[in-house]
This record gives structure tokens, sequence and C-alpha cells, in this order.
């Protein structure tokens, strides 16, 4: 889930993308399924868009449904859940500090709105890691909606021409912008992918 | 991947999933991968549902479907007679799933996913310390993919700069001696959907490797994305920020923050 750093949007789009996910150092991942259990079992109690684990797949996808994702879960296995606004977020960590199941968690969103999130559950953040875009042979990138799309993907596997593909389908009527976002998150394996921010980048296809 | 011919019809899904663009319709109409620029990350064998028809089923229904003049258009997410064949691959092209598949896990960290835990586990592993910044530079990310020699490039160009390569990270694990950042002959060649060069240095030296950063990248032939990491100050507030801003950068207002859960929570030695 390392480029969940890298997702692209407005200051007013990313108040919608929240991923919450656990990491398990090296170390330390004998006997942490039944945390990383606990943990997606307090997400799912605020209704995430997506949920899932790296190694099992997303709810997004064909044949995964949360129940299995727990059952199957193995020590270390990384795992997260996306919200699309701060308040959930912050009762999420409230629960998270309480359930004090010490493995490390992350949250990839707007610094400001996690740093809050941080202070009014009385934990200061630990580190901070941000990006400094994209350099190198930008000639190379899709226009910014496609871009978008493509970096809800931590690890980039919804690639441009799919994006396209499904905004042809989109502005073809052969499906609805939700029903085209959820067949994009499929390809998402981390559960990392915001349904929502896509349909709405989706719905701009009918506008124009 | 490979694509099985007896079984393929040329509907053409697994081509517009392909995040290389490896994928295309041969000139007998059934599709073939470009095995150069295939990453093996599986995103089409994974994504793509085994409608299990029997091909000459639906080579049946096309050619109804033409003398009507009609087309076959699968739904996009299926492939409609299971052709996406695996393959079992061999050391170095088996690096070209560790690195692009996230549901493999890299031998050599223990790490799925690019291989790095990076700031993620810095509460309880103290791989950054007061001071420090993490720098990291994933290559082919978004969309384009990159070779080892890319990697290569950018990694001997920070030679001068004496950086700390990362030794639990997998590309640094590939380097044949971390001082020159020189990658293994064998696998330079090898392409994959990203790579990371992860770097520990100090905060006062993050502008010099921006600089090197901004130098080099007219030579590549590929995008990257750059990151910047440290542990934040007791009162929350974010080192590296002005560093970064004082060289002239603009740093996003989205991130990764770890929030400090992990325990035991690693203690520094003052």
């Amino acid at each position: 889930m390392t480029n969940t750093l890298h997702r692209k949007g407005s200051t007013e789009d990313l108040k919608g993308d929240y991923v919450i996910f656990t990491s398990i150092a090296k170390d330390y991942k004998p006997g942490t399924a039944p945390k990383i259990h606990e943990f997606l079992k307090i997400c799912n109690k605020y209704g995430p868009i997506n949920i899932g684990s790296s190694k099992l797949g997303s709810v997004l996808q064909n044949d995964v449904e949360f129940n299995d994702l727990i059952t199957h879960l193995k020590d270390g296995s990384t795992s997260g859940a996306v919200f699309t606004d701060v308040e959930t977020l912050q009762k999420v960590i409230a629960d998270l500090i309480e359930a004090d199941l010490g493995i490390s968690i992350n949250v990839s969103g707007l610094l400001e709105g996690v740093h809050e999130c941080c202070g009014k559950n009385g934990i200061t953040r630990h580190s901070v890691e941000q990006s400094l875009g994209f350099w190198g042979a930008k000639d190379r990138l899709p226009e910014r909606d496609v871009l978008e799309i493509n970096t809800l993907c931590g690890h980039g596997l919804v690639s441009f021409n799919f994006i396209h593909k499904m905004m042809d389908e989109v502005r073809m009527r052969k499906c609805t912008p939700k029903e085209a976002a959820k067949i994009l998150g499929k390809c998402c394996e981390c559960a990392v992918f915001n349904t929502s921010r896509a349909e709405k980048l989706l719905e701009k296809v009918l506008e124009q | 991947m490979e694509i099985d011919k007896e079984k393929c019809v040329g509907c053409g899904n697994c081509h517009a999933i392909c995040p290389m663009g490896a994928i295309s319709l041969d000139v007998d109409g059934k599709s073939v991968v470009n095995q150069d620029e295939c990453v093996e990350c599986s995103t089409c064998y994974r994504v793509l549902r085994d409608e299990r028809y029997p091909p000459l089923f639906i080579r049946f229904i096309r050619s109804i479907l033409g003398a009507l003049n009609l087309q076959f258009m699968a739904v996009p997410d299926v492939c409609p007679t299971g052709a996406l064949t695996p393959p079992d691959l061999e050391y170095p092209r088996s690096l070209r799933a560790a690195f692009s598949d996230p549901t493999v896990v890299h031998a050599g960290t223990g790490v799925g996913g690019r291989g790095t835990e990076e700031i993620k586990t810095n509460d309880v592993t103290g791989r950054l310390l007061d001071g420090d910044a993490g720098i990291v530079i994933e290559l082919g990310r978004p969309g384009t993919g990159a070779h080892f020699r890319d990697v290569e490039k950018i990694a001997t160009a920070l030679i001068p700069l004496d950086p700390h390569f990362e030794e639990f990270n997998p590309v640094t694990q590939l380097m044949e001696d971390p001082k020159t950042g020189k990658i293994k002959p064998e696998v330079i060649d090898e392409k994959v959907l990203s790579a990371i060069i992860e770097v520990k240095t100090t905060l006062e030296k993050i502008p010099d490797y921006l600089a090197v950063l901004e130098n080099i990248q007219s030579e590549l032939d590929t995008v990257f994305s750059v990151g910047v990491a440290s542990k934040c100050l007791p009162d929350g507030s974010v080192p590296h920020q002005k560093w970064v801003e004082d060289a002239g950068y603009t740093l996003s207002p989205n991130g990764k923050t770890n929030l400090g859960l992990g325990r035991p929570l690693f203690k520094e030695v003052s």
C-alpha cells in the first residue's frame, strides 16, 4: 500500500478519501491474525466503501465476502478500509485506540484531517510521509481524470487503457458510473480503491 | 502471462486491462502477450472471471452474430473461455512477479507489494529516528513500468551523496554493491510494474537528493514518483516539510500518517 501516498486530486476531492490500514513489522508477525481480524471488524462497523486484505482481495472482487476475509486472514496480512469522511475516520480511530491492538496502523489522506483526528482522540501522530509528485517522462502520462482514477489503486493495477474503456462504456450508456467504478475497483488487490471518487470522476464523462 | 491459443476467442478484454498494454490481437485473430513488456502482475488473470464457455460455442455465436451484422461483445470483466494461463516463472523473470503482483511476497524482505515497510511500521522498528529523513523513489509508477536499468541510472546518480540504501528493501538486495548502486547484470533488462529505491538520510541532505533527481529526470524514458518521510516532533509537527519547501518544492496536502499505535513502541536512546 506504499502508493496510497501518491493519490491525486484537489483538496476538496481528497476530503472524501481516507484509507486506514495495518502494517505489521517483519519480526512482529506471529500471532497477529486475531488483531488484524479485530481491526477489520472495527472498520466494517462504520460502513467503509471498500475493505479487504492484500492476500485475499477486496469485497469489490468476485466471490470475496467480508466473512470469508476474516476467516482466512493470516498473521501479518496487510489489511485496509476506505472511508469517505473524516468524522467517520475519527470514530474508527477512537475504537482502535480503545481496542489497543498493538499493531502499526496508518492512514492515507489529507494530513491536516488525520492530524486533527489524532488530536481529538488524544494521540500524537508518529511519522508522516508525503508525495513530491511525478517526475521524469511525464509526457507518457494520460489526462488528469485518468491519472486520478489510476492512483486510487496503491499498486497502479487499474490500467490507463481500462479506465478509458470504462469511460467509453459510461459514455455509451452501457453501464452507469457506479457500475463502472466497481468494475475498475476489482483490479485493486489491496482494497484501497475509492469507488466513490471514481464514480464522481466517471460522472464527468456524461457531462462532456 | 500466457494465452492458450486453443481457447482464446479474441474478445480483447485482456488488452485493455493489462497495466502495461502488453496484450494485443495477433494475425490469427487471437490475443498474444508481448513477453518483453509483460511484468507478470497477473491482473488479467485475477480480474477477468473465467466464464468457462467452450471456445467452439463462442465462435459459433460470433459467426451467427456476424452474419446478422452484429458484433460479439463480452462484458468487460470476463475471459469467456479461461484462456489466460499463468506460467511457472524462473529467476530472473520471477522478479517481475515479485515486484508487480501484490499477492507475491518478496523472498528477501518477507514483505508483499513493493516489498518495503518504509514508515508504515516506524513506530515499532525505529527505522527513521529524530533528525532522519526517508526518501522513496518509485520508478515506473504511475502506469509506465520500469526496467532495472532505469533503477540503476538513478541509484548510481545518487552515489556522490553517499546514500544509505535501506537494507530491507528488495531493490537494495538486487544491487551488486550498495556502495556503487550497480544492479546485478542478470536482472538489468527485467521489466517491473514499479520498483522503489529507498534511502535513509538526514533532514538537511533532502535538498541535495532532490537536486540530483531534478538533474537525472530528463535522462529517463519512464516516470517516477518521489516521497519524503520523517518522524514527527513531540508536538506532532513534520520536520521534513521545512527542508523540502525551503528547497523550492511543493509537498502534497495528503500523505501517509503512522498513528503510533504499534507496540512495543520503539524507544530512541538519547
